[in-house]
């Protein structure tokens, strides 16, 4: 198993890598020695329960770390089963060459499954996968080359040299060896760049995608990886039973699986093991009492659901925040260090080409004209303002440049190029980075994690490293957390580096998201209402790095209220209203403007500062 | 400090790693104590009903031979398992029973769980009594497994030979569903027709759940046939006939099991039902003395109707426990063989096993008449 050192908190290494250590030495020894205490009705138990936890941390990666509600598991552990014993029984091949063909085709089907998730998401995708599963159940019970409802008997044992797997003892090893690689890769895909960004996605598919993260592909992977685990579940399942009916793959096969990984904790592939074994160990130990087993079985799911929302995994910090909270020992509070700024790079120069080209853009919602022919040249190393009433229409347009709208006429041009309409993956990609009015940041992923999915620019279609090229992985993996630790100590994050954004107050994740979209490297930088919540000292700071990364070289467009800030910041202003551009100049010039005035009178007199010559 | 012990564990795991796991002490049952009888069925899920009805004709049986003094003077002790209806449970369970010694296993009611269960079965020597009915047990070839009634291909063979042979009846449609009872009745019918060589003038798939038939009716009155075959289980039976009626269809409908039974009764409702010609083992609790008596003690001990599964299991266990009297509580082999062996006349008929672990090669076929299965004449 690798556990890459990279993603252990460089303070605590050593100390909690140890423990890490000796638990996994202990688990190993405990697991090669368990078949030494088990009878034959003990060690058949042992081999199912593994079967399912390969399939639960299958199902894990996809629900709970990608995100993507798969009620169809259970028919890629059918389809894995199913399609040795098809091989085997019927076309006579061996089974190894059986297995890596039934994982081949589980993959295919894992690809079709996945294909709805392109469109709809959660319970909607739960209710199609659902539907994929059950036309699986009923294919196989009415297909002659399944064998119909009475299944497929007498799949061969697979054999290997030296060892006589038909004993369960020893096909224990084989499972054990299935079961440690499937946990190991899972875990290296969750720790780093791949699962960092299916993390990314599952807790908002729309900040990942502003990142960079191509979203239908990483979609897609979550179910390939899925489909994998599923038929690597279903190959070693159809070698232990040597049978395959209808009935093994059924919905309530299904729901016991969910089960396992709601209980064991979805967001924790630990966790999903957890989950299989202990469920399994219920309904086991259940069998005897069958009168109050469904009962006892409900009771402890709805238990764990209740008291246990993060799951069996997530107990143990639980208990160690509870106790905290108890003692009332809250350490020393994390605080904010000032922003480093860049090095100078270039001074903007007023003749350069336009970065950023809006020609007559038209953005219609129903009978709303959100934006009503918006035209917009930003030239590179501007700071632009873009200023305008509530309802003005300026978070559309910025939703069009970034891609999250197509609009309904004109055209976007970006470093030259038309992008109209483009995923917002590829805006990303091509150089444009943005913050959004209410905090979109990763909330179950940390600070340092947060960044690290913006620096992160590999490409998701480069997953198969993963397997050929594990190092490589790794190594890119080292670099892009070295990348990212300068990020945090330039933006004054060092000691929020580790926690979760969510628990930080408001002012900081301001900070953190900006630093997030920085770290994307951008040409171009969208912040959308940047101040918004911030105190007079906050909104200072803010001023002096949004100052500093145009002075890094990247172009900047301010959506703010703070007109304070607006007219300091900004060498041009562009005002909306009603959708429309209604001026267009230094904030000098467009507060004389007599439309703009008109404009914000409609709104609050307030909002428009007294303007005094800068 | 530490390296004694990470030494002494390493040479433990050396010495482990020479001699495989699994030298297997058995415990089977010892020549006092109960004797120990294990039902495996579905306590829970869709089939429970089953697995109630068998626990019951299993017990009955079982309650009269202990009341009777057991067997050599031991008593019969018959524990329950809950297989949930699902195969891998059914594998687990059958490693324990083997492993907690019991001599012989009663069940299951599903035929793949059945299957699941029988390499395994066979390889620790418990001979099974199963109630499922498909082919694929047979075609397993365990000499450890047996059927407590026929083959679903028996029931069908005997329902075309009645209405074909008999009859002279060769406009024949079939309604049938794509669950695994109605696929298995599906196939067995068409193959009985076909062995005749009559080809039925409709052949309608319907879904388990369906509703409402009245697309897949319309269709088959245009054909206008004599007899509609029924491969669905009561309800769903019991709601195609009423439609049909509703829409003037007046063919005589046909089935297996499930279509003698009160529930496709009342679905049906009484005067749509009548007719109706079944293929059954056991046609009700008065066609003789024999199920009579079964009746009336299962309506003393359960307060309920005796009905078919439960007879099944009452005479698989009967056989069962005559086949360990007369072999002097034998176990593995010799059971087996003492099962082979016994003749027993029960509720469905009389039983003489072949190699095949098929006891049993007739149904009965009856109709309803005013509400009630009757034996038909001839």
């Amino acid at each position: 198993m690798s556990t890459p050192p990279a993603a252990v908190p460089r303070t605590t290494g050593t100390p909690r890598m140890r423990t890490r250590i000796a638990i996994l030495a202990a688990a190993a020894i405990a697991a090669w020695l368990l078949p030494y205490g088990l009878d034959s009705y003990a060690i058949h138990v042992v081999d199912v329960i593994l079967i399912f936890a390969i399939l639960a941390v299958g199902l894990g990666l996809a629900m709970g770390i990608a995100g993507q509600v798969n009620l169809a598991q259970v028919a890629f552990f059918g389809v894995g089963a199913y399609a040795t014993a098809i091989l085997t029984t019927r076309a006579g091949l061996g089974f190894w060459v059986s297995a890596v063909l039934a994982v081949l085709a589980t993959m295919a089907i894992g690809l079709v499954v996945g294909t709805p998730a392109l469109r709809v998401q959660s319970h909607y995708l739960g209710i199609v996968t659902l539907g994929l599963a059950l036309a699986f159940t009923s294919w196989v019970t009415n297909a002659e080359v399944s064998g119909g409802a009475e299944g497929l008997p007498g799949i061969p044992v697979p054999t290997l040299p030296g060892i006589d797997l038909t004993s369960e003892y020893l096909y224990y090893y084989l499972e054990l060896f299935a079961f440690v690689v499937a946990l190991g890769f899972g875990e290296f895909i969750v720790r780093t760049s791949l699962g960092r960004r299916m993390r990314a996605m599952r807790d908002d598919a729309l900040a990942a995608g502003a990142l960079g993260a191509e979203v239908p592909i990483l979609r897609m992977t979550a179910f390939l990886l899925a489909s994998v685990y599923g038929g690597v579940a279903g190959v070693l399942y159809a070698g232990l039973i040597q049978y395959v009916a209808p009935e093994s793959f059924s919905i309530a096969t299904m729901f016991l699986l969910l089960a396992m990984v709601i209980i064991g904790g979805r967001q924790s592939l630990v966790g999903c093991v957890v989950g299989a074994v202990s469920l399994a160990l219920v309904r086991e130990a259940l069998v005897d009492h069958p009168t109050i087993a469904q009962i006892a079985y409900g009771s402890v799911v709805v238990l764990v659901v209740v008291f246990a929302p993060t799951g069996l995994a997530g107990l143990p910090s639980r208990i160690r925040d509870a106790v905290a909270r108890r003692r009332g020992r809250r350490g020393v509070p994390a605080r904010m260090t000032p922003f480093v700024p860049y090095e100078m790079s270039a001074a903007a120069d007023p003749d350069a080409p336009a970065i950023l080209r809006v020609q007559g853009v038209t953005k219609q919602f129903r009978g709303l004209k959100a934006l009503d022919d918006v035209s917009l040249d930003v030239p590179a190393g501007e700071i632009r303002g873009v200023v305008g009433p509530n309802g003005s229409g300026k978070t559309t347009l910025f939703n069009v440049i970034s891609g999250l709208y197509r609009p309904t006429s004109g055209r976007v041009e970006f470093r030259g190029r038309d992008m109209t309409a483009h995923a917002p993956y590829r805006l990303a990609r091509a150089g444009m980075s943005r913050t959004f009015q209410n905090l979109r940041l990763f909330g179950a992923l940390t600070v340092q994690e947060n960044i690290l999915v913006a620096i992160d620019r590999s490409h998701t279609a480069e997953s198969w490293r993963y397997l050929l090229r594990p190092i490589s992985v790794l190594r890119r993996d080292r670099d892009l957390h070295r990348r990212a630790r300068e990020v945090i100590d330039r933006f004054g994050l060092t000691e929020f580096a580790e926690l979760a954004p969510g628990a930080l107050p408001y002012g900081t994740q301001r900070r953190v998201e900006i630093a997030r979209a920085v770290a994307a490297a951008p040409a171009l930088l969208l912040l959308d209402e940047p101040a918004a919540g911030l105190n007079g000292e906050e909104v200072r700071q803010l001023s002096e790095i949004v100052r500093s990364i145009r002075d890094s070289g990247v172009t900047v467009i301010v959506i703010e209220h703070n007109m304070g800030l607006v007219m300091s910041l900004c060498e041009r202003v562009t005002v909306l209203a009603g959708g429309r551009v209604i001026a267009e100049g230094t904030p000098a010039q467009v507060a004389r403007t007599p439309a703009v005035i008109e404009a914000y009178l409609g709104d609050s007199m307030g909002d428009l500062p007294e303007v005094s010559a800068t | 400090m530490k390296r004694p012990s990470v030494l002494a564990l390493a040479v433990v795991v050396l010495a482990a790693g020479c001699s495989a796991p699994g030298a297997d002490e058995k415990s089977t049952g010892d020549g006092t104590g109960p004797i120990k009888i294990a039902l495996v069925d579905a306590q829970s899920g869709q089939l429970s009903s089953l697995g109630a009805w068998e626990l019951k004709g299993a017990r009955l049986a079982v309650d009269e031979w202990n009341a009777a003094g057991g067997i050599n003077g031991r008593q019969v002790q018959l524990d329950v398992f809950d297989d949930q209806g699902d195969p891998t449970t059914g594998t687990n369970l059958a490693r324990k029973i083997d492993s907690e010694g019991y001599l012989a296993m009663i069940g299951t009611a599903e035929s793949a769980v059945t299957i699941a269960m029988a390499p395994i079965l066979k390889q620790a020597e418990i001979p099974n009594i199963t109630s499922g009915q498909s082919p694929g047990l047979v075609a397993v070839g365990s000499e450890f497994l047996f059927l407590n009634g026929p083959t679903s291909t028996t029931y069908d063979e005997t329902l075309a030979e009645h209405i074909v042979d008999k009859q002279g009846i060769k406009s024949i449609a079939m309604i049938t569903n794509n669950g695994s009872y109605g696929k298995g009745e599906h196939d067995a019918f068409l193959k009985a027709l076909q062995a005749r060589s009559v080809t039925p003038v409709a052949d309608q798939v319907v879904t388990t759940d369906q509703k409402d038939f009245s697309a897949v009716l319309t269709g088959i009155r245009q054909k206008n046939p004599k007899v509609i075959f029924l491969g669905a289980e009561e309800v769903e039976s019991g709601l195609i006939v009423k439609q049909a009626r509703d829409l003037g269809i007046t063919a005589t409908f046909a089935g297996a099991a499930p279509q003698g039974t009160p529930v496709f009764l009342d679905t049906a409702g009484v005067a749509n039902a009548e007719g109706t010609i079944v293929s059954s083992p056991y046609l009700g609790n008065d066609v003789s003395d024999a199920s009579k008596k079964f009746a009336a003690a299962y309506k003393t001990k359960f307060n309920e109707e005796a009905e078919l599964h439960g007879a099944k299991a009452y005479d698989g266990t009967q056989i069962m426990l005559t086949a360990l009297k007369t072999s002097n509580v034998a176990t593995g082999k010799a059971l087996a063989d003492a099962i082979r062996a016994t003749k027993y006349q029960g509720l469905l008929g009389s039983f003489a096993f072949d190699q095949t672990g098929v006891g049993i090669f007739a149904t009965s076929i009856g109709t309803i008449k005013g509400g009630k299965l009757v034996a038909a004449a001839g």
